[in-house]
């Protein structure tokens, strides 16, 4: 009972504290903002156990409050989260903070940062970020959204002048698929249902960006 | 022999049977790209299904290299049943017309006879899975268009156009030595059965029971590797991500010694048996 009474001052005491966004992660989206559009080219290798895909190549491109575009010459398989390096979802409505303290990866101190949407509409239940708070920038996330499942990003810059990662890793929760499926005409009438399997998996992606066109906003 | 195999040639392009049997086939092939037009959107959201959640999807993968894959499918069992009917009737048509008979009254070696049906049989196999690779590339490119296949087979395997292509050649080649040891094994029972109904209905029942048997595990030991309806699936190795070309020459090896096998059965009781 006393653990419990505590905990609930605790989390008053820190939802109090929350009230202010971070004035870091308000930097960091400060930099984000600044970006009008840009286009690149990206490398993907899709790290599913279930799934064997030769690395597919694609152009990217974005525009400031637009969905990310995508163009490739053959199929490219690419994920629905993960893409939005500005991480525009975040910030779209309004939020509180939390701090997290520091996390300390490969002997690099990262602030992390803990973001709870106030308005129903936002699309995310609660996310993490990690942030490079010397260079302004995202180094790593972990976001549950309300209809997509929980995802991770780790991301990697060129430079330390760079606002967009050269490197991403996208992890996330892929439903195992099992398909009594060998392609003849008669099988093709197949019950969706019964394919499935409960089995989540986790999948990842690589992504590889390279030759950035960024415009920022005059 | 070299006359023999020319006769034998003749005979089996004289016949009606052939042309129906073939064009059976040609309609299969024709209905696999019909069907595939209307339905093969649906394969694709089936194997992609729980991918969307998580993926946008770029491409088309309703092209013709799943089409020539769907057609590829006709090999389990459309394929070799048309063959096996062809085949054995230029035997069984020989005992029902007593043509037979009039052959073997001329100085012809019973083994030579024989022998030229199992190579015109091979010829004529190799050609009819030739003609289903050329019409199948050529239609399918020409109203699919190219692009990645997509293939589940454990896992599901993406390969692009130009590897596609290149396995879809690959196993059509390998196929063929299915196709050939079916049609050898249904003239084998033309010898042992003779009248033509009979070695259709053993002929249908050997393919149906090679594919039962081909799910059926038994065990891991060597009699699950070389047993003979073990190896008729070798063209699908060639849609796994990673080929084993070992498996598929060993494989392929095995089905040259089983049609051989089933050759020599054949004429070994067709030289000891009197023609009635």
């Amino acid at each position: 009972m006393k653990n419990i009474i505590f905990g609930i001052i605790f989390l008053g005491i820190q939802l109090l504290g929350a009230q202010e966004p971070d004035e870091d992660l308000m930097r960091v989206r400060e930099r984000l903002d600044s970006l009008s559009s840009f286009k690149a080219t990206i490398e993907l290798d899709v790290d599913i156990s279930f799934i064997k895909m030769p690395k597919k190549y694609a152009d990217i491109s974005y525009e400031r409050g637009e969905r990310i575009q995508f163009e490739s010459d053959d199929f490219v398989m690419l994920p629905k989260r993960g893409l939005d390096f500005s991480f525009s979802n975040l910030f779209k409505y309004s939020f509180i903070t939390v701090d997290r303290g520091f996390e300390v990866i490969e002997g690099k101190k990262y602030k992390a940062i803990n973001i709870i949407p106030t308005d129903k509409k936002a699309d995310f239940s609660i996310a993490m970020l990690l942030l490079d708070t010397e260079n302004d920038r995202i180094v790593g996330s972990e976001i549950s959204t309300k209809k997509e499942g929980t995802y991770q990003l780790s991301l990697q810059y060129a430079s330390n002048k760079m606002p967009l990662p050269e490197k991403v890793e996208v992890a996330f929760e892929v439903e195992r698929m099992k398909i009594p499926l060998n392609y003849m005409g008669k099988d093709i009438d197949v019950d969706k249902k019964s394919m499935r399997e409960e089995e989540v998996k986790k999948g990842k992606i690589y992504l590889n960006i390279e030759n950035y066109q960024i415009r920022y906003v005059e | 022999m070299k006359y023999l195999i020319y006769a034998e040639f003749y005979k089996l392009f004289k016949q009606a049977k052939t042309y129906y049997a073939l064009a059976a086939l040609f309609v299969i092939e024709a209905i696999v790209m019909f069907s595939a037009y209307y339905q093969g959107s649906t394969i694709i959201d089936v194997l992609l299904d729980n991918l969307k959640e998580s993926f946008y999807f770029e491409g088309d993968l309703l092209n013709g290299n799943l089409l020539i894959y769907l057609i590829l499918n006709t090999l389990w069992f459309h394929l070799p049943l048309i063959l096996m009917i062809i085949v054995s009737g230029t035997l069984t048509s020989e005992y029902k017309d007593r043509t037979l008979q009039a052959v073997m009254m001329q100085p012809v070696s019973k083994v030579k006879f024989l022998l030229s049906k199992y190579v015109v049989a091979t010829l004529f196999t190799v050609l009819v899975v030739l003609v289903l690779a050329i019409t199948s590339f050529c239609l399918s490119y020409l109203i699919f268009g190219s692009g990645d296949l997509i293939v589940y087979l454990d896992t599901l395997n993406f390969f692009e156009n130009k590897d596609a292509f290149n396995r879809l050649i690959w196993a059509f080649i390998v196929g063929m030595f299915s196709m050939v040891f079916f049609s050898l094994a249904s003239l084998t029972l033309a010898v042992f059965f003779k009248e033509a109904t009979k070695t259709w209905i053993i002929s249908v029942f050997f393919l149906i029971l090679c594919n039962l048997l081909l799910k059926v595990d038994f065990g891991n030991n060597w009699f699950n590797d070389v047993f003979f309806v073990k190896l008729n699936d070798t063209w699908q190795y060639l849609f796994y991500y990673e080929i084993d070309w070992k498996k598929i020459s060993i494989n392929v090896f095995l089905l040259i010694v089983y049609s051989t096998i089933f050759t020599i059965l054949g004429i070994n009781y067709f030289k000891k048996t009197d023609i009635e």
